[in-house]
């Protein structure tokens, strides 16, 4: 099961998988959209909510103080995940992306692959089987947005033009150079788009764990789902969705930032 | 304990994992043939709206970018809050399911459908009007054969992904094999928690794997042998 | 088919009765304007190309030499004048019906790597609904004009063949259908000159069998020289600024501009032209036994670079390996004198 495909297909289908076509632009009001639209649909579910008669269950369900913790529990898991990614997995990408250790990397691929086959669901069911809390569901989670962003990584560096690398080499830049001034300015629209997706999946995950106790909107949506409350499910459901977007959003921002001028509009 | 040499891993006074899968065995192959069916449909369905997307909208890179931005936003939406959202509204049941999948696997099939379009060398296109194809035959003759294998990669993710929501969308009703994991979660620690949990996860897994190779023997015998390495 | 140096003379005669004569196209009036620009990308042209003839569209890069050449198979649409193909106006055809009815050579090649050579050339021809049989012969019989031996190519791939070959495919293609008129935009410029020089004398005696009509764009001048039967040198705008044979622009530029591009030397390339062939030869003396030997059909060119390089004033000619003659480089300057005679007695004229 390899991943190696010819070059230019390995490059455009790369490309397609973890950038988007859209180009890249300098910061404007544009970018204001997202959250803008984020907070309307929160301001209109919470008017909704505010205008239906709720019963005593979902009243209790639906009670701004607890749906604020688990919201703010909710985006500590998924900051643990994030730190986790960025910690270990792009390091562990560079590692294994070096000319030494070259032959590790389709190994590496490989494995991810196929850990990406297996469901969240059935393993965070397994591990709950004798270890629950917040870091149960983080580091489950935290496994699968690395495998994710370690593929990234090393498909990001991987495309990185051998010719530039030749050059940088030729002009007697030190290898720590060329990974800090080269190759992750150009691996970083790759390597961000993957840590994006990743942590999206990662909060979009989190309900999956709340059984296992880490807290999180994930309790209000199953609860919703085993009282057959149709409100809690729409409410939960929406203020999961928001988050993840606004995630991905500050993502961006974040993945622009650092992107080089130079390839801004690549 | 359980036989030496059983897989051990429920808590109390459990089945072994051997004894439980003989125990459900209809059970667990009507479900995975379920799921893996499920999964087939949706794939198919994605993977002839982005073919058919794609077309319309390669040519034009804001037409595209639109494309894609709007399917991406269902993207960054998490699984099971389109799944919450729709179950108010179309009722639980495959109604429920089966459109929050094909959005899923549509965005990876779609951007390397139109990014394999584009990728065609405009030399060959100009030589392929210049010789008087119409644009029909040009699209079929030419530009998809030669986007294929990064369509098909496109493909592959997509189905991975497929396969995964489908095991989330246990959660609007009883299907695939998801239900065994949330099943499992609903009673963390039980009788046979670790045995559901463990049958999700390795079926599931396999269903995954034999996708991948089902793609792997696609690409093999679709691939035209000119464009092999 | 390469082994013999059967380039023939510069062709002269137009449409003879073959059935694989060209035919005319005359360009009335033609314009392309493109939106939002001050000047026309080709502005105003009107030329006649006759039947059977090559004519070569020359001039320096964005003249408009490719955009002219593609209005006529209408790749671009033009935005004034007519175009007429054996008396059919071309806007009146459909125009992807047209396009099958030119072959189209383009300097990137262009052929389809997921199709084997056999079908990359027999595209056209099924295109027309031609029967298998008779596509499958066409076929073989064009690799073999183009030099390819039909069943070591035919189901081969294009990334299995080299650029020289590549190209030789990318005119079997072209010629696949037996069209009238073909079109070629530097066909030979993505191929090492070696091969380039090959492919344009195997060309050429291609085309001195079929004598179809054709219009090669180039910016090599000496491309032009050799391939034309008439050139046109383009101005900015696709202007002309003379439109004649090889031999009148060498030996009568119409102005600076087509002197400039002639460039220095223009008396030397006019020698290319010319054959050894011309020339009263002398006997041969004893003296020259020893003295280099030239072919009958070189050019004077070529003669005048031997006796350079050998730094002897005398050669001698053979023909079929025995000596016929012998040439001095008076004969040759004598030529020189004779031919600018006819220059300015045509310009007088």
């Amino acid at each position: 099961m390899t991943v190696q495909l010819e070059r230019p297909l390995a490059q455009a289908a790369t490309t397609a998988l973890e950038t988007g076509v859209r180009a890249e632009r300098s910061f404007g009001w544009r970018d204001l959209i997202t959250p803008a639209v984020c907070a309307i649909l929160v301001a209109a579910e919470i008017w909704y909510i505010s205008t239906r008669d709720l019963d005593a269950i979902e009243s209790s369900q639906l009670e701004a103080a607890k749906l604020w913790d688990q919201t703010v529990q909710h985006i500590w898991i998924s900051v643990a995940i994030a730190g986790m990614v960025l910690g270990v997995a792009i390091p562990l990408g560079v590692l294994v992306t070096r000319r030494r250790t070259r032959w590790i990397a389709p190994v590496v691929l490989l494995v991810g692959n196929v850990g990406q086959a297996a469901p969240t669901v059935g393993l965070l069911a397994i591990v709950g089987g004798f270890w629950l809390g917040f870091w149960a569901v983080a580091l489950i989670l935290g496994a699968y947005a690395m495998l994710a962003v370690l593929r990234n990584t090393i498909v990001g560096l991987q495309q990185v033009d051998p010719d530039v690398l030749d050059a940088a080499r030729g002009m007697g830049m030190s290898p720590m150079a060329i990974l800090f001034r080269v190759e992750f300015p150009l691996a970083v629209p790759v390597i961000g788009a993957g840590a994006r997706t990743a942590l999206v999946l990662a909060v979009a995950t989190v309900p999956l764990g709340q059984n296992l106790g880490a807290g999180g909107l994930g309790a209000t949506l199953f609860a919703g789902i085993g009282q057959n409350r149709d409100v809690t499910i729409l409410a939960a459901s929406l203020f999961i969705a928001v988050l993840a977007v606004l995630m991905d959003w500050a993502g961006a921002m974040v993945q622009r930032a650092l992107t080089p001028k130079g390839i801004r509009t690549a | 304990m359980g036989n030496g040499g059983d897989v051990q891993l429920a808590f109390g006074d459990g089945l072994s994992f051997r004894q439980w899968v003989d125990a459900y065995q209809d059970d667990l192959i009507f479900y995975t043939r379920q799921h893996a069916l499920l999964s087939f449909y949706c794939i198919l369905a994605a993977a002839v709206l982005a073919v058919l997307l794609a077309v319309l909208v390669y040519r034009s890179s804001r037409l595209s970018g639109l494309a894609i931005n709007a399917v991406s936003v269902g993207f960054t939406l998490p699984s099971i809050a389109l799944f919450g959202i729709l179950i108010p509204v179309l009722g639980r049941n495959i109604g429920s399911v089966f459109p929050v999948v094909v959005l899923y696997s549509l965005l990876p099939a779609l951007r390397n459908a139109i990014v394999g379009l584009q990728s065609v060398d405009p030399a060959m296109l100009d030589a392929a009007r210049g010789m008087g194809m119409s644009r029909f035959r040009m699209l079929w003759q030419i530009e998809l054969p030669l986007a294929w294998p990064v369509i098909l990669a496109g493909l592959r993710v997509s189905a991975q992904l497929a396969v995964g929501i489908v095991a989330i969308g246990a959660i609007v009703y009883d299907v695939g094999l998801g239900q065994y994991a949330f099943s499992a979660l609903a009673n963390l620690g039980s009788a046979n928690t670790a045995n559901e949990a463990l049958a999700c996860v390795l079926f599931v897994a396999a269903i995954g794997i034999a996708f991948d190779l089902a793609f792997m023997l696609v690409r093999r015998f679709t691939t035209p042998r000119g464009l092999r390495v | 088919m390469s082994d013999s140096t059967d380039v023939a003379t510069t062709p002269k005669a137009a449409g003879s009765g073959s059935d694989a004569a060209g035919v005319p196209i005359v360009l009335d009036h033609v314009s392309k304007r493109y939106p939002g620009t001050k000047s026309a990308a080709v502005d105003d042209i009107s030329m006649e190309i006759p039947a059977g003839e090559i004519v070569i569209l020359v001039g320096p890069s964005g003249c408009g030499k490719t955009t002219t050449m593609r209005m006529i198979n209408r790749l671009i649409e033009p935005t004034s004048g007519t175009i007429t193909i054996d008396g059919e106006d071309v806007l009146s055809l459909d125009d992807v019906k047209l396009r099958r009815e030119i072959g189209y050579v383009i300097q990137q090649i262009g052929l389809f790597p997921h199709l084997s050579i056999a079908q990359n050339v027999s595209l056209v021809p099924r295109m027309l609904k031609w029967k298998k049989q008779r596509t499958n012969d066409r076929v073989d019989e064009m690799l073999s004009l183009v030099g390819l031996e039909p069943a070591e190519y035919r189901h081969r791939y294009p990334r299995q063949l080299s650029g020289g070959q590549q190209q030789r495919v990318g005119v079997a293609r072209a010629l696949a259908a037996d069209p009238p008129v073909m079109l070629m935009d530097e066909p030979f410029g993505a191929v090492d000159p070696i091969n380039r020089a090959r492919l344009q004398e195997e060309f050429l005696a291609v085309q001195d069998k079929l004598r179809k009509t054709i219009v090669f764009v180039t910016h090599d001048f000496d491309e032009a020289i050799k391939m034309g039967d008439r050139i046109a040198v383009l101005d900015q705008g696709s202007k002309i600024a003379q439109y004649a044979t090889p031999e009148e622009i060498l030996s009568s530029p119409a102005n600076a501009f087509v002197e400039g591009f002639v460039g220095h030397g223009a008396t030397l390339k006019r020698l290319q032209l010319e054959r050894l062939e011309t020339v009263d030869l002398r006997p041969v003396t004893d003296a020259d036994s020893s003295a280099p030997r030239v072919p009958i059909k070189a050019t004077l060119h070529d003669v005048l670079d031997e006796m350079i390089a050998k730094a002897r004033e005398s050669l001698v000619v053979v023909k079929d390996g025995k000596p016929i003659g012998s040439v001095a480089l008076d004969d040759v300057l004598a030529r020189v004198r004779e031919l600018r005679a006819e220059a300015e007695a045509k310009e007088g004229a």
